[in-house]
């Protein structure tokens, strides 16, 4: 349950201000260990500001969504869900300098399937991956398995998200027995969906409990379809005395609608200047793992491998026409 | 099977496991065969030491090693005449020496240490204590004889269960014979139709076996299924009574951060269940019914609605 749950102990935060401060130290973390270590060609110009990181962070959450929602056999939204959730917790102590989220990404998706007991077979994963060849795919693959277990500990292995489709649901059954005044609760479905679906997008997951966000989706699509739903809050929940847990509620839905207004779609343009910094920087400082695994084998004279390097990885490109 | 052959024929014994080992006083063993032999020639000496012996003193080796079944003799032979009880000393210490002195008897005529001083010391306590030893020799009589007794009634107590049981067997088979008969007779004699004739025998029959079963029952009991037989008074001792704070049973409480959840079980009386999909036969047989997903949605959407203060 949600009031027990390492959500809410850990991963519920006040307000957006102190998750601003949270990825602008992420940023200022790795900036400041890339210039103490040295390398040739480290300048603070090369590095993303926290507000660039931003915007590619919205764009790689919607490449996740559209790759969740593409994918075959058809991923219930509780692991859509919690798939966004991993990626974001991520990159709220990490920054996308560091790793790339292009393979993060992948890996959410991967653990959340896991988590949520969705059974996918690791193959049958990759191969949701059409743009890629075989080989690719397995690339793609190898590097999930390599990267998993960083995912979990830095989400300081908190695997359970509650996400706020089951409250919905229970909000719904709760409307029809016990409020008649709304006369068919299931028209407004496909627009709490919606709201539901656009409200993952933002940042509400790390501030509200899921059962306030539910709440307010229905009241929102409810007022959108010109039903009003105020005394339900009054009379069900039993608010009608404590005036000052109603306020609070209201004060959160105002943030929640606050904070789905500011969210826009990331603009093309700035999105790949900033992509191009971002492959710069992870072509010129990133630790690739595979050079490490393999330098073993080149003390072996017999055993000459080259650095994987060299070879081409898979691109945003090939995850375009998901 | 064993660890050495018989000393004489060397060869005999392991060819031969069913071959027995004979062990004397000396602490020699010899193997059957080879005692037979031995005696045959008129010669009576052990192989080894050389020691006279008297073919009487063969006795059946039960031990391994033959020096412990050679100890076994002796301590026999000296508890005859050390046969004094614990009751019989004052003190705990008087009895601990009393015994020790028993053990160093019996060691050194194990070992053949001091033989002769031992054997002399042996005869002067018998000389002394000649009185004490007769007395409590007649007392170790007694005792085994009442043993004995006891054993020998609970033999003759299941032989004669075994004997009624044969016996209500028989009984019942003859008695089931007879009824069979009974109706075999009456169907060749009477002119009432065969249904019935058969109807009258089944109740017949299942009157005897409710009679028998009743019989079973009324079997006296004349001991308790622990042993100790009915009538007896059994002195307990008291058993000291702990007195200790009596555990209070407090009731979990979990803050929500929401409205109350109903019960499980009210679930259904308050109309909630029809808003949920029913549950289809098949995952009844699991154990599941629409009542636990209705109740799991509901606290999910209740848990933490007022947060971030109650």
């Amino acid at each position: 349950m949600f009031h027990i749950s390492s959500q809410k102990k850990y991963w519920t935060f006040d307000n957006e201000e102190s998750l601003e401060q949270l990825r602008c130290e992420a940023n200022q973390k790795y900036r400041n260990k890339m210039l103490a270590s040295g390398k040739p060609g480290v300048s603070d110009a090369v590095f993303l500001e926290a507000h660039e990181e931003n915007v590619l962070f919205r764009h790689y959450e919607k490449r996740l969504l559209d790759f969740c929602n593409a994918f075959k056999p058809v991923m219930p939204k509780s692991v859509v869900g919690t798939a966004i959730m991993y990626f974001r917790r991520f990159y709220l102590n990490n920054s996308l300098m560091e790793y790339h989220p292009r393979t993060i990404m992948l890996i959410c998706a991967y653990l959340s399937c896991k988590v949520d007991e969705f059974n996918v077979s690791s193959t049958q994963f990759v191969g949701n991956l059409v743009q890629e060849s075989a080989a690719g795919q397995e690339r793609a693959l190898e590097q999930i398995l390599e990267y998993e277990l960083l995912l979990i500990q830095q989400l300081n292995f908190h695997l359970v998200v509650h996400t706020p489709y089951r409250p919905m649901e229970g909000l719904l059954i709760d409307i029809k027995t016990r409020y008649p005044l709304l006369e068919n609760p299931e028209s407004l479905r496909k627009s709490v969906d919606d709201f539901l679906t656009r409200v993952t997008l933002t940042d509400s997951g790390l501030l509200f409990p899921p059962s306030q966000i539910a709440m307010t989706a229905i009241l929102n699509s409810a007022s959108r379809a010109g039903l009003s739903m105020e005394s339900y809050l009054t009379e069900c929940m039993g608010l009608k005395e404590d005036k000052e847990t109603l306020l609070k509620m209201y004060d959160a839905m105002r943030r929640i609608k606050s904070l789905m207004k500011k969210y826009e779609l990331p603009k093309p343009d700035e999105v790949n200047a900033y992509k191009v910094k971002l492959e710069r920087v992870h072509a010129d400082f990133g630790t690739n793992s595979n050079m490490k695994r393999k330098r073993g084998y080149e003390d072996d004279d017999h055993v000459a491998k080259e650095p994987r390097m060299t070879e081409e990885e898979w691109t945003d490109e090939d995850l375009d026409d998901l | 099977m064993d660890d050495q052959g018989c000393p004489r024929c060397k060869t005999t014994k392991y060819r031969n496991p069913s071959l027995k080992l004979m062990v004397n006083v000396c602490g020699h063993t010899l193997c059957e065969s080879c005692v037979d032999m031995l005696f045959v020639r008129g010669s009576g000496n052990c192989v080894q030491c050389d020691t006279p012996l008297r073919k009487s003193n063969f006795r059946v080796q039960l031990f391994e090693d033959p020096a412990v079944d050679k100890e076994v003799e002796i301590r026999k032979k000296v508890l005859k005449i050390y046969n004094k009880r614990d009751f019989d000393f004052s003190n705990l210490r008087e009895y601990n020496d009393y015994l020790e002195r028993v053990e160093e008897i019996v060691y050194n005529l194990t070992n053949n240490l001091e033989v002769e001083g031992t054997k002399q010391i042996m005869e002067a306590y018998q000389r002394e204590n000649r009185d004490i030893i007769q007395k409590n020799k007649a007392k170790l009589t007694r005792e085994q004889e009442e043993l004995e007794e006891l054993l020998l009634l609970e033999q003759q107590g299941n032989e004669q269960r075994r004997l009624e049981t044969l016996q209500e067997e028989q009984r019942q088979l003859q008695a089931k014979r007879k009824s069979k008969q009974a109706l075999l007779d009456e169907l060749e004699r009477s002119h009432v139709p065969a249904t019935i004739l058969l109807a009258q025998h089944k109740d017949r029959a299942a009157q005897l076996e409710t009679q028998i079963e009743k019989q079973k029952q009324v079997v006296k009991t004349t001991i308790f299924s622990t042993g100790i037989p009915m009538g007896q008074t059994v002195s307990l001792l008291t058993v000291n009574r702990l007195e200790e704070v009596l555990y209070h049973y407090q009731p979990i409480h979990m803050h929500t951060y929401g409205p109350p959840v109903p019960e499980l079980e009210q679930l259904g009386r308050l109309g909630y269940l029809n808003h949920v999909r029913t549950a289809q036969p098949q995952d009844m047989a699991g154990g599941y019914n629409s009542g636990l997903a209705c109740h799991r949605a509901i606290q999910d959407a209740f848990s933490g609605l007022f947060h971030p203060l109650g």
